[in-house]
């Protein structure tokens, strides 16, 4: 027996470690051993997804691992996957939640359980990368339970409780745990977890037996429609289990904390035994109350700090017991409920307490740290003596207002910078294009490179991009093929981050950002506009503009549904993709263009994984097929090339329809390439076939450059043996890879060529 | 064993450490190896996070790391303000950025620099103190490691409850798994930060600058544009952003140049400047007169273009880009 003990004890002992809350979401989701976790990438939850994928590459789990076309497929792959009856994990934050959110209540509704880390971040707009609470409080409507996470040690015990939350026969939902975005998803903190896996999976034990749909012999019907007279009653099963979570969660807690040596209920109380004056705040801000009431209790006051480890189901109960006595409480949300004097966290807490007849407490609601904005001791000091002041007079000034915002000088306005750009300075009169009515060709007079320099840079100087960036001079040279007044739109990307931060904005044309997967809609809504206004004569009828949208790769995956609308509709517009082969602007995520066997940060190169695990997306022939007038590839190494191109898009923009171009281009930081090397670099991309230049013009594609015909043709390792990101592939053990890189590379080129060769292809 | 933390603590228990850095010279990196080695070898408390936005390699970043008793809870999150140590990776953020706000009277400041500390005490307007500083970059590239491993051993030694024996074993753990093969030459430049850290203390005269600077928006609810909306666009124009260089520029002899305008073609900063001219045989043509050395972040693409020698890589010296630097915008106005 004594032995047994022991044994038990071995199993159940914790490492301490200094870890971050994203590490500890994902140690969590290794040791818990998800069947599946289907996810895209968004800052700061991306690098749950990132940890996962390396220890998976070092072979430390088996979870699958499905990097999807946006959140929303992602939503939808873990959908799919927990009706199959296994444990499903995802993670992600603010935009990417809100296009998630349609799925959220399917998923809830159809009472699947899964885990969902939603590491707390703005909502746009404007786009704001940091912490706040404006995605979690969309939540709060979706049916699914949700847990909060103070700090990195909590985002590893609330992801462990939470699967047996969800899982439970009498609850069965799935489970949020929120927990904020930078100051805990960021932060290392120390931590302790529990050494052996096993204790773990024993905890959590196997997935429970529901009904599913991977069993032929009994078959089921998931997702009927359901109209009234039945839903209501579907809806009411959800609030039973709602209300039985809130039975099962304290037992869940209660015997977590028998393991772990930590216990959590559904309040975090702090020096409430006798609190007169207290603050409601919830994640990361209340532990730095904490230190400012401990302070004010040494001056004899009495003050206290009620934070939330549930939210879903809402502890209404505990909080009628915890703040009976409390005079007044300051409650501190992180989003606002605009219009409602309130977010909803200060309404769902009056209206606790208000059930309580008993209940005297006053109640004051300051919105703060929107967008990130730190929360500083002495903001939680303020938010402290407002519920004192209130304590005491038993009067409130204002119930509700922000906290810390800055008035500014009215007479200040922003101030003209540069003059905007005369048409003289955009129509030099270099770019000529003109058509062989007989052939229909288009023949654009060649440009001097010493002549490019004579139209000024609609993009100037003084952006943020790093050393020996490819976006930028890629701009730069289409631009040059255009003459004329531009508008343009960019969906994210580093291109809009580096040139929009704001106050600032580089660019001297108009532009507008987009969210990630919306700017080819975006852009056509804006065309036809333009349109319209001319023909009912608000705009001049000579006012000629040309509109571009300006994407990444990633946003070609995540928009390709909104860029092929627009192609289809073939709206009066360009689209501009600049390829570097993956979600650099969230830190090196594969993307679909990331070609086979690639290391990124989600396909990490190890004794169990071989980079990307399968081939590059051919966008431009995905384009071509919507048969738009002009389709076209380029780069920078290849200069006159492109700006020709550019010119011949300028044109279909203007008189014929939508013209796709990708643009490759060099990203040194996460290519792992010498910042100076970036035109060799794509100059060997296409010497070795694996980037043809080509077009297709009115339905006919053209090779504009044979590396065959040059002799400048080398072989794809030459290409892959000048970044540190494929170098792996030169080894003997990655032959299969680079076999199977350089088969497709040549298959795809033989396809191209016999198109080249037979205009009806 | 707990290492024994000094006395003057601030008045939350802490002990704290500001790394200012530019992104991509492992800042981040050093101060989460000085924290796991205090956290995790020498039984103290702490935290470490760095400074987040959208930035890109070259930007300015800073990096913080607290240490507190083993029995204290952490549990502040925002930026270290009063700091014990301050470390500029980056001498070239001194002026650019508020590098010493904060720091205490009896605090430590540490620059990458051949500078004497002297020197280095009037470039940070500082009026007295100890000012320290270790030539992290020198030291980098005699070891082939980075100058993140240098000021790391900067400092330990200034932080001197910690043992380096301690950071030692961190650096082992982080590079030895998967980079063996930097392992060494990191090792090296940390001992040879550690030792060659040039330590004084002047007598402070003067008043000591207390301040500390939290971030302030660029306007208000009562003067910012409604929606977001950026009014005054190219106001980029007005950013210096030579801070981003590491050490080297291209340096441009226009004697060799043909103003063939690949440089311009390849640059992603958008720095050299053009004038217009109509040529003999009347066409418009451009030549080059410049490099507007505010905005090159120093990559060298344009070196490696240039069919002439008249671009050539250059290791920057102090002044030679403010001497030799055209302006692209002569009159921009400024945005005040």
């Amino acid at each position: 027996m004594a032995q047994l003990v022991g044994e038990e004890k071995a199993k159940l002992a914790q490492k301490v470690d200094f870890r971050t809350g994203n590490e500890m979401a994902a140690r969590a989701a290794k040791q818990i051993n998800f069947h599946l976790m289907g996810y895209y990438p968004i800052t700061p939850s991306t690098e749950v997804a990132e940890f996962l994928d390396e220890m998976r590459a070092e072979g430390e789990h088996e979870i699958r691992m499905i990097p999807a076309d946006g959140e929303h497929g992602a939503a939808g792959i873990c959908y799919g996957a927990t009706s199959g009856g296994g444990r499903v994990f995802n993670c992600t934050a603010s935009q990417g939640f809100l296009y998630s959110l349609e799925q959220l209540p399917v998923q809830a509704g159809s009472r699947f359980p899964m885990l969902l880390q939603l590491v707390n971040r703005s909502v746009s707009g404007p786009l704001d990368i940091r912490c706040d609470h404006s995605d979690l409080y969309f939540a709060l409507t979706t049916g699914w339970i949700i847990l909060l996470a103070r700090e990195p040690q909590a985002v590893y015990d609330m992801n462990i409780v939470a699967v047996r939350i969800g899982e439970h026969p009498k609850v069965r939902l799935p489970v949020i745990v929120a927990y904020d975005g930078f100051f805990t998803s960021h932060q290392k903190r120390r931590v302790q977890y529990f050494e052996n896996d096993e204790a773990v999976t024993d905890f959590v034990g196997r997935p429970p037996e529901f009904p599913h749909t991977l069993d032929p012999r009994q078959p089921v019907t998931v997702g009927a429609y359901m109209n009234d007279p039945d839903l209501i009653n579907n809806k009411y099963q959800l609030k039973l289990a709602m209300d039985a979570a809130r039975e099962v969660i304290p037992q869940i807690l209660e015997e977590y904390g028998r393991i772990s040596g930590r216990s959590y209920s559904f309040l975090d109380l702090y020096k409430m035994d006798d609190a007169e004056a207290a603050v409601l705040l919830i994640n990361s801000a209340a532990e730095t109350a904490k230190d400012v009431a401990d302070r004010l209790r040494e001056q004899g006051q009495r003050v206290g700090v009620v934070s939330l480890n549930v939210l879903r189901p809402f502890p209404a109960e505990e909080l009628r017991q915890a703040l009976r006595g409390v005079k007044a409480l300051t409650i501190g949300e992180r989003a606002d409920a605009y219009g409602a004097q309130g977010g909803p966290l200060s309404h769902e807490v009056k209206a606790a307490i208000q059930e309580d007849p008993k209940n005297r407490t006053l109640c004051l609601t300051r919105v703060y740290g929107l967008g990130g904005k730190d929360f500083y001791a002495e903001d939680a000091e303020e938010f402290f003596n407002l519920a004192l002041k209130a304590a005491e007079t038993g009067q409130v000034d204002t119930r509700f207002d922000y906290h810390g915002v800055t008035p500014g000088d009215p007479d200040k306005p922003p101030m003209q910078v540069l003059p905007p750009l005369t048409k003289e300075e955009v129509s030099p009169g270099l770019v000529q294009v003109s058509r062989n009515e007989e052939t229909g060709e288009l023949k654009v007079k060649p440009i001097a490179r010493w002549q490019l320099p004579v139209q000024a840079k609609r993009i100037a100087a003084g952006h943020g991009a790093c050393p020996g960036c490819g976006i930028l001079p890629a701009l730069n040279l289409f631009f040059r093929g255009i003459e004329g007044d531009v508008v343009i739109v960019n969906q994210t990307g580093c291109a809009e981050i580096v040139t929009s931060g704001y106050p600032f904005s580089n660019h001297r044309v108009t532009y507008i950002h987009n969210l990630f997967q919306n700017g080819a809609a975006t852009l056509a809504g804006l065309v036809e506009m333009f349109q319209e206004r001319q023909r009912r004569g608000d705009l001049p009828a000579d006012e000629d503009v040309t509109f571009v949208m300006i994407s990444g790769d990633g946003g070609m995956d995540i928009g390709i549904g909104a860029a092929l609308g627009a192609a289809i509709r073939n709206h009066k517009m360009i689209i501009l993709e600049y390829d570097n082969q993956g979600y650099m602007n969230t830190g090196s995520q594969l993307s679909y263009s990331t070609p086979l066997g690639h290391m990124t940060t989600t396909s990490h190169v190890g004794p169990a994984q071989a980079g990307k695990a399968f081939h590059h997306r051919d966008t431009p022939q995905i384009l071509a097929s919507c048969h738009i007038p002009y389709v076209f590839t380029g780069t920078e190494a290849f200069p006159d090339d492109l700006v020709k191109k550019a010119a011949k898009a300028q044109w279909y923009a203007k008189n014929e329809g939508l013209v796709y171009g990708k643009v490759l281009i060099a990203c040194p930081l996460n290519w792992r390439s010498e910042d100076r090397l970036g035109a060799k670099i794509l100059e060997t991309a296409v010497n070795c076939r694996f980037f043809p230049l080509y077009e297709v013009e009115q339905g006919i594609t053209k090779l504009t450059y044979d590396p065959d015909r040059t002799r400048h043709h080398v072989d794809v390792p030459d290409w892959l043996g000048l970044m540190g990101k494929t170098r792996h592939l030169l080894q003997p053990q990655y032959a299969p890879q680079l076999e199977a890189l350089e088969a497709e590379i040549e298959r795809r080129w033989q396809r191209l060529k016999a198109m080249h060769d037979h205009p009806q292809l | 064993m707990v290492a024994a933390l000094p006395k003057n603590l601030d008045e939350d228990g802490f002990y704290g450490i500001r790394l200012e850095s530019i992104g991509g010279l492992g800042a981040h990196l050093a101060g989460q190896i000085l924290a796991e080695a205090g956290v995790l070898r020498l039984g103290l408390n702490g935290s470490h996070f760095s400074s987040y936005g959208s930035e890109k390699k070259g930007t300015p970043v800073k990096s913080f790391i607290r240490f507190c008793r083993p029995d204290q809870t952490v549990r502040t999150n925002s930026p270290v303000e009063r700091p014990h140590v301050v470390a500029v990776f980056h001498e070239a953020l001194i002026g650019r950025e508020k590098v010493a706000v904060g720091l205490r009277p009896d605090g430590i400041i540490i620059v990458n620099s051949v500078a004497s500390p002297g020197e280095m005490k009037e470039r940070l307007g500082l009026p007295g103190g100890t000012v320290g500083v270790v030539d992290a970059l020198g030291i980098a590239v005699a070891e082939n490691s980075r100058p993140n491993m240098a000021m790391l051993g900067a400092v330990t030694r200034a932080a001197d409850f910690i043992d380096p024996e301690a950071v030692k074993a961190s650096i082992r753990e982080t590079f030895g798994r998967h980079y063996p093969q930097m392992l060494e030459g990191n090792m090296q430049a940390f001992q040879r930060g550690y030792d060659e850290l040039r330590l004084e203390t002047f007598p402070v005269k003067g008043e000591w600058a207390d301040a500390v600077a939290r971030p302030q928006p660029a306007y208000g609810y009562l003067n910012a544009p409604w929606g977001g909306m950026v009014t005054n666009p190219g106001n980029s124009a007005t950013k210096d952003l030579s801070a981003s260089r590491q050490g080297f520029l291209p340096a441009l002899d226009l004697e060799k140049c043909v103003h063939c305008g690949l440089c311009d073609i390849v640059c992603p900063d958008y720095c050299f400047v053009w004038e217009t001219y109509t040529k003999d045989d009347g066409k418009v043509a451009a030549r080059l007169v410049g490099i507007d050395y505010r905005y090159c972040k120093g990559c060298l693409k344009c070196v490696e273009a240039c069919p002439t020698d008249a671009l050539v890589e250059m290791r920057e010296t102090e002044g030679y880009a403010e001497a030799h630097s055209v302006a692209l915008f002569p009159n921009p106005e400024q945005d005040k």
